[in-house]
């Protein structure tokens, strides 16, 4: 007896490779920028014949850093790689263990829907564009004056804010997904190693 | 309720929730979020914080070196580099009674320069030493409780992925804390190795010994190791020389973050131009990267959200408010706190720990009279922090470290690894009694750097 097993492994696999897929873009991205940043060093260190350190390096770098970590949390979640203390729970019966896991497995659900909301309206505050009626509609918050953009190379900040904001949908969704996955660990008895 | 009755309550019903298997950044982010809605009145304010302080929290340019350091380690584990340190150290001592667990411990010094975790450090060290020790007939004991220990070595010798969170939270200079970490890390190393020669005498029968290797073979397998030595050469003599002295005015030659960059890049590269890094191996690689990245950053959202609290309450100004007024030796309290941290570090992992205490100790440490200026005491307290969190990875019950080696190995049951692990941790507690009662071990380089 479970919650629907069968469409809890078939969903799994589509979390599963969404989550895995984001996450290797995301790692693809921060070896991108380690080797951009070399060639920034190398052009830097040539100043003198003509070459330059690339323009902004440094803010590409943390920006794309904010895109690649969103990308990797929803990863993190699925593989149950958040750090927990288990010693005083694995005293317990193994179903006991899993129903402290599906709690904490709920808890995630809840706080990253509620950051990826609050996510959501900080990108609408950087968000030039949309009409008053549609962001109404949208629950997007006023629309700023100013799209804020970064200190060199000008970007606009909702940029990278929407590349992260993927990221923290996708957590919400693998959230989701793991308390169902954990709730029938539970009715299972016994969590299985990951 | 007063400020400091207030966090301390708080403080509890967070551990009551870690104790319950609440993921760690989850109770430190929902106590700072409840705890400032209590003070605050309404939870607005902590709410629309959440707007921008994730993106901010994991744009923050210092803490960029994190993921890339990250990055570097696993490229470094992926690409063979643990296997030729090992070959290499274990040709120079395997001759030594104990020998091969010798030069286990110097690979995983070997390993450490170039990778900033304990944990990635402890495993693939053990992949590659543990089958060999059991075939030279090393006693289970002896092999594991080395291997666990000397994965510590991971973390205090730089770069260091915690190092550099203590450096942010402290406000202290990177480098200097790279730095600062030479001395004592040598110091483990070497006291590790002591630790073995030790143990092989008082047991006999934990080690083998094996035919002298030909200095021919010694110098060609050391060779091989000359991707480490290029790497960390490049990496941490990069952020720390200053070429003043060849074109007077020239900065550093990398910024930390670019040094991380660049390790992580050279390390792939290597990997790629050697053949042993294909398209699968890059996919593990950021996959393992993406899980370690993405806990550790949960724990600094975590803490992030906690340290608004923590300010809001004031509760870390008026302990140490406190602390002075009592009139304490400032020994004392050192001590106390490292106490606190071998406790805590039994069941806890010391990233989680070194978020949670230094909002609190810092503030009374830095207030205290040791002798130094407020930065030399915060580095050399960084230092003692970090080695007294280490312990706790191969401290049981929950020593990370060792149920690491114990997952490598898993025929051999948990009691043999304890009990190997015990002269290690003596050996540890040692180094850190030498460490508090000669500051300059930790200062002496700093000052001669800079």
């Amino acid at each position: 007896m479970a919650l629907a097993v069968e469409t809890q492994n078939r969903i799994g696999r589509g979390v599963e490779a969404l989550a895995k897929g984001w996450a290797i873009l995301g790692g693809t991205l921060l070896v991108a920028l380690s080797v951009m940043t070399v060639v920034s060093i190398i052009g830097r260190a040539l100043t003198g014949y003509g070459l330059g350190p690339v323009p902004g390096d440094y803010e590409l770098v943390a920006n794309g850093c904010a895109i690649a970590i969103f990308a990797f949390l929803p990863w993190c979640q699925l593989r149950r790689g958040h750090v927990t203390v288990d010693i005083f729970i694995n005293r317990l019966s193994s179903r006991a263990v899993a129903v402290f896991g599906c709690l904490g497995d709920a808890l995630v659900l809840v706080v990253s829907a509620v950051i990826a909301h609050q996510l959501y309206l900080g990108w609408g505050e950087k968000f030039p564009y949309g009409s008053d009626a549609l962001r109404d509609a949208l629950a997007m918050g006023y629309r700023p004056f100013f799209a804020e953009t970064t200190y060199e190379l000008q970007i606009p900040v909702w940029m990278p804010y929407t590349a992260a904001l993927i990221g923290a949908v996708l957590m919400v969704i693998v959230a989701a997904y793991t308390v169902w996955r954990s709730l029938n660990w539970v009715i299972d008895g016994q969590e299985p190693q990951l | 309720m007063t400020g400091l009755a207030l966090a301390l309550s708080a403080f509890g019903c967070m551990l009551v929730g870690i104790f319950l298997r609440v993921p760690i950044a989850l109770a430190m982010g929902l106590t700072g979020f409840f705890g400032s809605w209590y003070v605050i009145g309404v939870p607005t304010g902590a709410l629309a914080q959440l707007k921008s302080l994730s993106y901010e929290t994991f744009s923050n340019p210092g803490l960029a070196i994190v993921p890339l350091f990250l990055l570097m380690g696993q490229f470094a584990t992926r690409t063979g580099m643990s296997a030729a340190l090992f070959e290499a150290a274990s040709d120079w001592l395997g001759h030594r009674k104990g020998g091969v667990a010798m030069a286990s411990v110097g690979a995983c010094a070997g390993f450490g320069a170039i990778c900033g975790s304990s944990l990635a450090t402890a495993s693939t060290m053990g992949q590659v030493a543990l089958p060999e020790m059991r075939a030279r007939g090393y006693s289970d004991a002896l092999s594991t409780g080395v291997l666990a220990a000397g994965g510590t070595l991971g973390i205090l010798i730089p770069p260091s992925i915690i190092l550099v969170i203590y450096a942010i939270m402290a406000e202290q200079n990177i480098v200097k804390m790279f730095m600062a970490a030479l001395i004592p890390g040598v110091l483990a190393a070497l006291g590790y190795i002591i630790t073995v020669a030790i143990y092989v005498r008082v047991r006999p029968n934990s080690a083998s010994t094996a035919p002298r290797i030909p200095y021919g073979r010694r110098l060609k397998t050391l060779k091989a190791t000359w991707p480490v030595f290029v790497i960390f050469g490049l990496t941490m003599g990069g952020i720390i020389a200053d070429w003043n002295w060849v074109r007077p005015g020239t900065q550093a030659l990398f910024t930390p973050n670019e040094a991380a960059a660049f390790g992580a890049a050279a390390t792939g590269l290597y990997g790629v131009l050697t053949g042993k890094l294909d398209w699968e191996g890059f996919k593990l690689t950021i996959l393992q990267t993406a899980k370690a990245t993405g806990m550790i950053f949960a724990i600094l959202l975590g803490a992030e959200v906690l340290k608004g609290f923590l300010a809001l309450t004031r509760a870390p100004d008026l302990l140490a408010d406190w602390v002075t007024t009592q009139g304490f030796l400032p020994i004392t309290v050192l001590l106390v706190m490292l106490l606190c941290y071998l406790i805590f570090g039994c069941v806890m992992d010391s990233l989680s720990m070194i978020l949670l205490t230094v909002p609190i100790f810092l503030p009374i440490i830095e207030v205290l009279d040791f002798g130094m200026t407020a930065e030399e005491t915060a580095i050399w307290f960084g230092i003692l922090a970090l080695i007294v969190v280490e312990v706790g990875l191969i401290t049981p019950p929950v020593g990370m470290n060792l149920f690491i080696i114990n997952g490598v190995a898993r025929d051999i049951p948990m009691g043999q690894t304890y009990r190997g692990v015990t002269p290690f941790v003596l050996s540890d507690l040692v180094r850190v009694g030498i460490l508090v009662a000669f500051p300059a071990l930790t200062l002496w380089l700093v000052g001669i750097a800079f």
